[in-house]
């Protein structure tokens, strides 16, 4: 756990009772106990909880049509690491969609059934440089500042095309239209575009950095 | 249906549950599931999101109108998959590191009365000071700060009694 576990801790604490996601990352897990305790707490805050209305309405509409329009859009399954799959089934029902929506833009993406892949050594990253590596189905730019890592996802938040890395402008650049991306992933130019997934990705004591993607 | 039917018969009334009647009893179910997986995670939008998973996971059973007696217990086992699998993610451990006692168990009662019991089985096991400091944090909703004013004390010494307030926590067997 990067720096005083009680500050780490304290921060997912403050994040729970403020009702927001809970946000892990590598090194949490030294804590899992006291995590898993305090999201238990403040699950319980506020007593038993119900579906709020909309969640549920939407969950209703999403049983009954499951079966007829649980495809997989091509933009959710390339960010999702599943391009191969959903370019060769051809629109084929694929269990993902059954099982969790596909990945919005900005948002983390959740492998399903993800693995902490070895992509690099931190001392091979090059401080403010992105370095392009793939995790199983996950492709990410990796960008170091002194020992902290980033990854934001190499595919577009607008169409589904791979980013190429503009070392001289400092940008990520599309491939297919003229927008650009900064190294944390938000739209730099004229175009209000969402910001890029950003990917799970943690430094392991000896060195060596991993992305959560799949086998 | 394979049986013929000949001109002017009444065709057969076969009785299928309607779609929105087998909706709405899985949505009670999954409001169960809800209400279990929340006061596991802490939060609405990861809530919403596993939830989201088990129903669709439990599609096929649920289609097939078994009573909501039969289908709870595959709803829950599901659920403690879903759970098992996101803490796994988010912590990046596999699950067979993960404890699956950690947070993960079958509610004993409905969850209605789950919640609360539970957690005051592990406040009331504490030392005065930590169940003091979680009691004033998570269920009064007090600052760091107004928990180090409460208790004469220092916001970082409070947020190092936290940390280890949660770890004994983590350790008390809640009576189930």
């Amino acid at each position: 756990m990067n720096g005083k576990p009680e500050n780490r801790v304290e921060k997912i604490v403050a994040d729970l009772l403020r009702g927001r996601r809970l946000k892990l990352r590598g090194g949490d897990a030294e804590e899992k106990a006291a995590i898993t305790v305090a999201a238990r707490l403040a699950g319980a805050r506020q007593g038993p909880q119900r579906m709020h209305p909309g969640f549920r309405k939407r969950l209703a509409e999403s049983l009954e049509r499951a079966p007829r329009e649980a495809w997989i859009t091509r933009r959710g399954a390339l960010v999702a690491g599943l391009g191969l799959a959903a370019g060769a089934a051809g629109g084929v029902l694929l269990g993902r969609a059954a099982v969790a929506e596909p990945v919005k833009a900005s948002e983390p993406i959740e492998p399903v059934d993800g693995r902490w892949i070895d992509v690099a050594a931190a001392s091979e990253l090059v401080e403010g440089q992105g370095k392009r590596v793939v995790a199983g189905g996950v492709g990410a730019y990796l960008f170091r500042r002194g020992e902290a890592v980033t990854a934001v996802s190499s595919i577009c938040s607008h169409l589904p095309c791979e980013l190429w890395w503009n070392g001289a402008s400092g940008h990520l650049a599309c491939t297919c239209h003229p927008v650009k991306f900064t190294s944390d992933g938000h739209p730099a130019g004229d175009y209000a575009l969402p910001a890029l997934n950003k990917v799970h990705v943690r430094v392991t004591p000896s060195g060596r950095v991993e992305v959560l993607g799949t086998a | 249906m394979t049986s013929e039917k000949r001109v002017g018969e009444p065709a057969d009334v076969v009785e299928l549950p309607a779609a929105s009647r087998a909706t709405d009893i899985a949505l009670d179910e999954l409001e169960i599931v809800y209400a279990f997986i929340y006061a596991r995670v802490g939060n609405r939008a990861d809530a919403e999101d596993l939830t989201q998973q088990v129903a669709m996971k439990a599609i096929p059973r649920l289609r097939q109108g078994a009573p909501a007696s039969a289908i709870r217990g595959y709803l829950f086992a599901t659920a403690r998959s879903v759970l098992g699998g996101f803490w796994s993610t988010r912590l990046g451990l596999s699950e067979a590191e993960l404890h699956e006692d950690l947070a993960l168990a079958l509610p004993p009662s409905p969850p209605s009365e789950e919640s609360a019991d539970t957690v005051q089985q592990i406040l009331a096991q504490l030392s005065d000071n930590y169940r003091r400091v979680l009691e004033l944090r998570f269920l009064h909703g007090y600052s760091l700060k107004e928990v180090a004013a409460e208790m004469n004390s220092t916001v970082g010494a409070i947020k190092v009694m936290q940390l280890r307030a949660l770890r004994a926590a983590a350790k008390v067997r809640p009576l189930e």
